[in-house]
């Protein structure tokens, strides 16, 4: 038989196909398990909480509580579990073998842990919630505000980008904050092989902490509590539109490094 | 290129799907697979396509990684320790198998420490001792020079080396005598003593 195998090592399509393929092939039965296991405990909260406020007192409000609440606290679960082959050594040895590049396999992860969660759980959210509505209102019709809509959950949310010129860097720090919370724990899990989502906590919390003992030290040990620079003493933050282009900067910086750090990883255990 | 390695490691993994199921997951990253040899193979494992991986023996998953390892035709394959959790007639199904399976163009590197169960697959040797290549020569050098018999104590004095066996001795002896099959514990014992051949 030919050798029809495209030969690029670093990124070829035909491989990355089949590594979704064989993904799928391998999860089917846990991707279908988590899906309806996702659906009824979704449902059952909904109607649990609509019961609770009476059916009547619920809205917005406590839609898109509800949604951040799940958005975030099961993207962080779900990007926790990236890279599942690091968790033994066989595993590993398995995943390390597979005839497909780094990239491909990197590509693979970042694309089903954090890109697919974040396009489709609020897709899916959205046809359960309205599915739990209409069968909630069909039988308590008191319950009028049951419409869940993303217009309504988003309102309010962006509304810093409305304003001022560097709406694009507000945006962008907004999206890039959402994003740290999914590529914190992805980065994490493909550094530690045991418990990643707690290590990578307390790693980040040490971090924070860390920086903030050094900063109340330099303040104390330099006596800077009284100072206040005019404005053209300070580097460059001169209003809220320069700290926007700052931080948004700073944000993609802090999640491009995490991205190359979960790769080089990759690339390290390859080795 | 990773498409033409194979490696069956001795500690592996498999996820909970079926047989069948693993050849569709796997099997197209190998672009000379061939789906009959497996079917033969497995056939001759007594394994059927539709068992979950998860739920064989550590020996009928060991004959199943075998098989597909043949089957994916890579002109490298690798078996570490590969006779390990096989009963005694699956060894000697796999020696069968892996003489009657193997091309031209493919390498088998075995490493193992049950030299016994592969002594008549292998032509080339190559001993490691502490990370150190200690002796590499192929089977037919190592006919030529030398060659291993059974004998009394009296055989002992010409010997290059022997060992104490119940019944007598195992003799490495220097060739002149017949052609023997090598054997490789003893031949490995003595280079491990210091004891040079050719």
């Amino acid at each position: 038989m030919v050798n029809t195998m495209e030969t690029n090592n670093s990124f070829s399509f035909q491989r990355f196909t089949m590594l979704c393929k064989q993904s799928f092939i391998i999860n089917k039965k846990l991707i279908g398990i988590s899906l309806a296991g996702f659906a009824g405990t979704l449902f059952i909260l909904l109607m649990f909480s609509q019961f609770q406020a009476h059916f009547s007192n619920w809205g917005y409000k406590e839609y898109r509580i509800t949604f951040f609440f799940l958005f975030f606290t099961l993207g962080v679960i779900y990007s926790s579990l990236s890279f599942p082959a690091f968790r033994s050594k066989e595993k590993s040895m398995a995943f390390l073998m597979l005839p497909a590049s780094a990239t491909e396999k990197f590509v693979f992860e970042f694309l089903s842990r954090i890109v697919v969660f974040i396009l489709l759980m609020p897709l899916y959210f959205w046809l359960i919630a309205t599915f739990e509505g209409l069968v909630v209102h069909s039988f308590v019709p008191e319950l009028t505000n049951y419409k869940f809509s993303f217009n309504m959950v988003g309102k309010g949310f962006l509304s810093v980008v409305k304003d001022g010129k560097f709406e694009f860097w507000a945006m962008i720090l907004v999206i890039q904050g959402i994003l740290f919370v999914f590529i914190a724990p992805f980065t994490g899990a493909s550094h530690f092989s045991k418990s990643p989502l707690l290590k990578t906590l307390f790693a980040f919390s040490m971090i924070i902490a860390g920086y903030g003992f050094y900063v109340y030290l330099l303040i104390k040990g330099l006596n800077l509590e009284g100072v206040h620079p005019v404005n053209d003493r300070v580097l460059f933050i001169h209003n809220t539109d320069g700290a926007l282009l700052f931080f948004g900067i700073l944000s993609t910086a802090i999640n491009l490094s995490l991205i190359s750090i979960a790769y080089f990883r990759l690339k390290e255990k390859e080795a | 290129m990773l498409n033409d390695v194979f490696l069956v490691p001795e500690e592996f993994y498999f996820p909970a799907i079926s047989i069948s199921d693993y050849q569709k997951a796997y099997a197209p990253f190998y672009p000379n697979f061939d789906h009959a040899m497996l079917d033969r193979i497995l056939t001759e494992f007594e394994l059927r396509k539709d068992n979950n991986l998860q739920r064989l023996s550590h020996g009928q998953k060991k004959k199943f990684l075998i098989a597909f390892a043949l089957s994916t035709r890579c002109r490298l394959l690798v078996l570490d320790e590969p006779t390990n959790g096989l009963d005694i007639p699956s060894k000697s199904l796999f020696r069968k198998i892996l003489a009657g399976s193997l091309g031209e163009d493919q390498l088998v590197v075995i490493s193992t420490h049950q030299v016994k169960d592969v002594e008549n697959l292998i032509d080339k040797i190559i001993m490691l001792d502490k990370g150190k290549v200690i002796f590499q020569q192929t089977i037919a050098e190592i006919s030529q020079k030398v060659c291993f018999i059974s004998g009394t104590s009296e055989d002992v004095k010409g010997a290059i080396y022997s060992e104490a066996v119940p019944g007598g001795y195992r003799l490495m002896m220097p060739n002149g005598h017949a052609e023997t099959e090598v054997d490789i514990e003893l031949l490995f014992n003595a280079i491990t003593k210091g004891i040079k051949i050719g």
